[in-house]
């Protein structure tokens, strides 16, 4: 059976902290709205749904019987899954590869300022030998930093340069958060400014069968390790080969990728992306995301963060880019193709990429 | 829809919740087994996969790379080397103070690290002591006085 292409029809991002005037279910409605809107869709058309959640994200349970109707659930085919955004969109894509569906609403959220993200992270970890040890996400990160660090030693100025990088980008980024929110409290050898912008975001997406200027090349998924002192920390492997099977869908190589955009907690994840991938060199990790113009336009985690939304949010930075419709961060020239990876916690185990090109 | 829905004189509410569930975790035979090399003969236990060849510590029941059953018990040496760690800085009830270590250690004849506290670090200078760290010293296994089968019945100390 061929497998039907799938195409990108309009992305909405909503970004912001604490806003006591909406609900998460008026927050996931007003963006899915949006994004229909930006499609010329109606959701009468929509005849499939995918959302990626987390329930202590959330402090709602996944089954929770009021936020899958806000993304337009009610009687259609609907999926939940708690994991990362990017995998909701890999589902989704795959029901109209296959064509059982026609039209799609894929939509992913977390709202940090309503719970302690850093604290429910904590569960993640095996309760027999590593929960006892108050482990959390942003410790995996510090010691994924102390992994390459004890490998290639100090990479003087270009991990400040590029935290500042990313800064800019993400100062730059219209789907910014632009009011402080929370700080959390860094691990050695992290620095604070390489932590993530802890945000209330919903990304939805609109993708379908119906041809449209952008559409998916190809897309891969891996997992790593359980236990992250058994994982290569440094070569995330699992990240390396989801780009490789994305790649492979798209019979592309990395070369032809103008834009990345990577998810990470940190600005660790998102510059040791870089080496796994093969753009940089082992130990430049830092030097070439300060330098790289086409990766992360939009300053990765530093512009907003909540899991599990993020990968969506990539995916639809390189929707934008694609579309030429980026606004403030949009390349100079227009990108042809663009990866999108999105990780799962704990300390990024799972990986999902995405090629999406211009068709 | 901010007109229909919001007169102006209508209070915002923000309503309070909380999880507090109980549960039990089931260790399971080996990770029991494990604890009880820990409580009872206070030495540290790996499994070793019959197709890599690998000694996973801590003790598991499969190999999760190669997808086999693990098919003998061996104890590790009380050194080894400390891989990896972090300086924690945030406080979160029912651990110690910060700053405090955790590091992940490859025991002697280990093929996989642990992860503990790793203590008798001079962290009166966070930045001179993550340096330190980063050489990878060697460390050794301190049981506590009392053991109760699980894993803060140990921690590291640098050598």
């Amino acid at each position: 059976m061929n497998a039907r292409p799938v195409y990108l029809h309009g992305a909405a991002t909503s970004v912001g902290w604490g806003d006591s005037r909406r609900s998460l279910t008026d927050m996931i409605f007003a963006t899915v709205t949006d994004a229909l809107r930006q499609s010329d869709a109606h959701m009468d058309a929509v005849d499939s749904v995918v959302i990626a959640a987390h329930d202590l994200i959330d402090g709602r349970s996944l089954s929770s019987m009021v936020t899958a109707p806000a993304a337009g659930s009610y009687l259609k085919d609907e999926m939940r899954v708690d994991e990362d955004g990017l995998v909701a969109a890999s589902f989704a894509a795959a029901r109209i590869e296959a064509g059982e569906a026609r039209l799609s609403v894929v939509a992913a959220w977390g709202r940090a300022s309503e719970g302690a993200p850093d604290s429910v992270s904590r569960v993640g970890f095996d309760p027999a030998f590593e929960k006892p040890l108050g482990l959390q996400e942003l410790d995996i990160s510090a010691v994924r930093l102390s992994a390459w660090l004890a490998r290639y030693g100090d990479p003087g100025d270009s991990r400040a340069a590029a935290t500042a990088a990313r800064s800019m980008r993400a100062g730059r980024s219209p789907r910014a958060l632009r009011v402080p929110s929370r700080d959390s409290v860094l691990a050695y050898p992290l620095r604070q400014a390489e932590g993530p912008k802890w945000a209330d975001i919903v990304v939805a997406m609109i993708i379908g069968a119906a041809p449209s200027p952008v559409r998916v090349g190809g897309v891969g998924h891996a997992t790593d390790l359980p236990r992250p002192g058994e994982r290569d920390l440094v070569g995330m492997p699992a990240l390396r080969q989801s780009a490789e099977m994305a790649l492979r869908g798209s019979a592309r190589g990395i070369d032809s990728i103008d834009l990345f955009e990577i998810d990470g907690m940190t600005l660790v994840e998102e510059a040791l992306a870089l080496e796994s991938l093969g753009l940089a060199a082992p130990g430049h990790a830092f030097e070439h995301y300060a330098l790289a113009e086409n990766v992360n336009r939009a300053g990765g985690s530093a512009a907003a963060w909540c899991y599990p939304a993020m990968g969506l949010m990539r995916l639809a930075e390189c929707f934008h880019q694609l579309s030429g419709t980026a606004g403030a961060t949009q390349l100079d020239t227009a990108p042809r193709r663009a990866m999108a990876i999105g990780s799962s916690p704990l300390g990024a185990q799972t990986h999902t990429a995405v090629v999406l090109e211009r068709a | 829809m901010k007109d229909v829905h919001m007169p102006n004189d209508v209070e915002l509410i923000t309503i309070p919740g909380n999880w507090n569930f109980d549960y039990r975790y089931f260790a399971g035979e080996t990770a029991s087994r494990f604890f009880a090399e820990l409580k009872n003969s206070r030495r540290i236990m790996g499994t070793r996969c019959g197709k890599c060849r690998r000694l996973l510590v801590p003790a598991r029941t499969f190999c999760e790379a190669c997808y086999v059953e693990t098919v003998s018990w061996e104890p590790v040496g009380e050194e080894g080397t400390l891989e990896v760690f972090t300086i924690v800085a945030a406080a979160f009830p029912g651990m110690p103070p910060p700053p405090f270590v955790i590091g992940y250690v490859t025991l002697d004849g280990a093929d996989t690290s642990i992860a503990n506290f790793i203590k008798g670090v001079d962290l009166s200078d966070i930045h001179a002591a993550g340096k330190s760290l980063l050489s990878r010293p060697r460390v050794r296994t301190v049981f506590s006085a009392e053991v109760q089968g699980r894993i803060t019945d140990f921690h590291f100390e640098l050598i």
